[in-house]
């Protein structure tokens, strides 16, 4: 026996597959290096290109043709009004229809049919959101163009989606016997969801909506159908008023033909991506922080 | 903000009202057992009462009161010289809105300058009348529900009831949001497809909206050339790109990277579908693309274009890499331990047991996330948008520029024109497709996903 394990064509074979072993594994780091080399690339550029152009000229001016004079902040208080109304409707309107259907609904075909529908509303691309936007609240309901509150309404709906299924995932994670000591004592059915089962999952509702609010934050095709590129030389001052948001004053820039713009649309690159951490970093603190293990 | 005033009133009413019903029932406890619910709930079933019809009211009277302003405008002598086409019409009537909210701006057309004084007061007269009617419904459910409050008020189980109710009509929401999408694209689409034969949209190989005119209006708006290059950046190129490194980096990150290393190399590939893909696009238009540029006039192309679908289907498959490296990482640790150390534990080294057990154990989940995947590169549209380029040509060519569904819906509602126009319909149609194509991926992709779990479990 000892023979034939070692001759040489046997351990010819071994070395080979050993070797096949090693070229595949680095086959996997390569990938990963690769990946993560490109994010590398695109924030040195980024980096390179906008540091120079961060001042407070930058934070505090709104758009311009100039490029030395113009800023980031009509846009950023664009951002903001939009993103309050998005969250003033997502937010509320998701957590409890994750609760009806997580607590309440009754298996009929109706309720299969609002799953179902979540479920794909989730992955439909963002740019039919916008279309909807626009021939429904624009057209028909002839709310102003470039309006916050219309571009608010429209991310809303986009982001409503992946609140319920984070939310519904948050709330089947609180284990049965939490209800059932609630029950045993005398609570009714919305006392012990509304006291005891949204309380423990709030912290993971909340970082789902914080991680939707980053993808509605980053999001520009949507805008781009309801017309929120408006040039806007002052800071919007309320949610009818026209205005811009982040991405979009990063695709009105990225369009100059002024290559001073490069600067620019650099900076608020970076300025958005600051926000985007800032809100990823705040949703793994909350997961990190208030995660319980049943 | 009209809107802002009307919530606050609400809420004041409700908050007055929760306190006096509270107020109120605390008086009539004589003692355990002397009442069917607590205090607080016959507060909260009169606050319920003075908010929800009030809203509701709200909601009708901001429905139905532009029309109402309108024909009280165009009730008016000036009105009289409006043009008799609607769109005219509404555009006047839309600048004299403009007129009336803030006096300072000047009117194009004079006539809305005139308008603009009845505008306003029919806007004043029937501001007043929708707030007037908000009031008189919240006092109505108010009134109503104060009349209820007595011992033997099941007060919490009424307030249960509301609250169910607006628990279901939050999620009825979702159906109404997937309803309005289908409904809007369907109706424009039927518009557009008077004009133009469904068809030689279709299958035709011409695209060129701007010069639809006249009788051959079929022949410029054939989208073959469309899908094609939807198809060939979105699930050709960047899933060339995207495939490998993400099966290649789940393979890795489960198989063979420590915890450690793992720990700190997940989140960070996860950055990646956390950049918006504005970010990538300007990246693509800016660093990519001149560099594909010069490659290709370093092959001897003359005039190369700074659009190329290389371009933004590179960089599409870049931000698809997480999303199928998380999805594969999903698939491979769903695949039973024991498969695996069955193979290891024959001899077989780790590379070979990944490829001829974990692998096609996985592939069903596999093969679903990269469905998702092209569905939702197919749908992208910032990085086309800045990349791809707008010419609708039918080549393999990955160095020519490209155009996309998403590109040229961009470009249908981005111009001027009137909204009735074959032209920004069209934008309508090509979302259909888009929708249509997706909803199929998806639907197939989560069936698949279902029944590769249920194997396993």
């Amino acid at each position: 026996m000892s023979s034939t394990f070692q001759s040489d064509a046997f351990m010819q074979r071994l070395a080979k597959r050993h070797a096949a072993e090693k070229r595949f594994r680095l086959l996997g780091l390569g990938a990963i290096v690769l990946s993560l080399g490109f994010l590398a690339l695109l924030l040195f550029i980024m980096l390179k290109n906008g540091l120079a152009g961060i001042d407070w000229q930058f934070l505090s001016g709104s758009d311009s043709t100039e490029a030395s004079v113009a800023g980031v902040w009509g846009a950023a208080k664009g951002s903001l009004l939009t993103m309050i109304v998005t969250l003033a409707i997502s937010f509320p309107l998701g957590v409890c229809a994750a609760i009806y259907l997580e607590e309440f609904a009754p298996r009929t075909r109706w309720i299969e049919w609002v799953e179902v529908s979540i479920n794909n509303l989730a992955a439909v691309p963002s740019i039919i959101f916008g279309l909807l936007g626009l021939a429904v609240f624009i057209n028909t309901f002839q709310m102003p163009r470039s309006a916050p509150l219309v571009g608010g309404l429209t991310l809303a709906l986009m982001t409503m989606p992946v609140i319920v299924i984070s939310g519904r995932n948050a709330i089947k994670a609180v284990p049965p016997s939490i209800r059932d000591a609630a029950l045993a004592v005398g609570a009714s059915e919305v006392q012990t969801v509304f006291h005891h089962v949204l309380p423990l999952a709030l912290p993971g509702i909340l970082t789902g909506t914080i991680i939707g609010m980053a993808r509605a934050l980053g999001e520009t095709a949507p805008l781009l159908m309801i017309g929120m590129r408006a040039f806007v030389a002052s800071p919007p001052d309320g949610f009818t008023d026209p205005s811009t948001v982040l991405p979009m004053q990063i695709f009105l820039w990225s369009d100059e033909i002024d290559r001073a713009f490069v600067v620019n649309t650099s900076a608020a690159i970076i300025v958005l991506l600051v926000f985007l951490m800032a809100m990823n970093g705040l949703a793994i603190y909350l997961r990190n922080k208030f995660e319980v293990r049943w | 903000m009209l809107i802002a005033v009307v919530l606050a009133v609400v809420a004041g009413l409700g908050l007055i009202g929760w306190y006096t019903a509270r107020a109120k029932a605390r008086l009539l406890y004589t003692g355990r057992g002397s009442m069917r619910a607590t205090a607080n709930y016959h507060g909260l079933h009169l606050a319920l009462w003075i908010a929800i019809p009030a809203l509701i009211a709200f909601a009708v009277w901001t429905a139905v009161s532009p029309g109402l302003v309108n024909e009280a405008v165009l009730a008016d002598p000036a009105a009289q010289m409006l043009p008799a086409s609607d769109m005219e019409r509404a555009s006047i009537l839309a600048e004299a809105r403009a007129v009336a909210s803030d006096p300072s701006t000047v009117a194009f057309n004079p006539l809305a300058n005139r308008l603009a004084e009845p505008m306003r007061s029919a806007q004043t007269q029937f501001g007043f009348i929708g707030i007037a009617l908000v009031l008189i419904c919240a006092l109505a459910g108010g009134g109503y529900a104060w009349t209820r409050i007595r011992a033997d008020f099941p007060a919490r189980s009424r307030v249960e009831r509301g609250i169910m109710l607006l628990l279901l009509a939050a999620s009825l929401i979702a159906i109404l949001t997937t309803v309005g999408i289908v409904a809007s694209l369907v109706f424009e689409t039927a518009l557009f497809f008077r004009d133009v034969s469904p068809w030689s949209f279709l299958t035709g190989t011409h695209w060129s909206p701007g010069n639809a005119i006249g009788a051959d209006i079929d022949d410029n708006f054939g989208a073959v050339p469309l899908f094609w290059g939807t198809i060939y950046i979105g699930a050709i190129i960047a899933m060339i790109i995207a495939i490998p490194l993400g099966l290649m980096s789940a393979i890795y990150l489960t198989q063979y990277a420590d915890a450690k290393v793992r720990r700190w190399t997940k989140p960070a590939l996860e950055i990646l579908a956390g950049v918006p893909t504005v970010v990538y696009g300007y990246f693509a238009a800016l660093t990519i693309a001149p560099a594909i540029r010069d490659f290709a006039a370093s092959l001897g192309y003359q005039n190369p274009s700074t659009e190329s679908a290389l371009a933004a289907g590179l960089v599409m498959g870049v931000m698809i890499i997480p999303f199928v490296s998380s999805m594969a990482d999903d698939s491979i640790a769903a695949v039973p331990r024991a498969m695996s150390d069955g193979s290891l534990a024959m001899g077989a080294t780790r590379s070979e047991t990944i490829k001829k057990v974990v692998l096609p154990a996985a592939l069903p989940g596999i093969v679903a996330g990269v469905m998702l995947a092209v569905s939702r590169a197919i749908g992208e549209t910032m990085i086309v948008v800045m990349a791809a380029g707008a010419t609708a040509r039918l080549t393999a060519d990955p160095l020519a520029s490209m155009t996309t569904v998403t590109y040229q819906i961009v470009q249908m509602l981005t111009g001027d024109q009137e909204f009735d126009s074959p032209k920004t319909l069209s934008a309508f149609a090509l979302g259909l497709v888009l929708f249509i194509v997706t909803l199929i991926l998806n639907i197939i992709a989560l069936r698949v996903v279902k029944r590769f779990r249920e194997a396993y479990e």
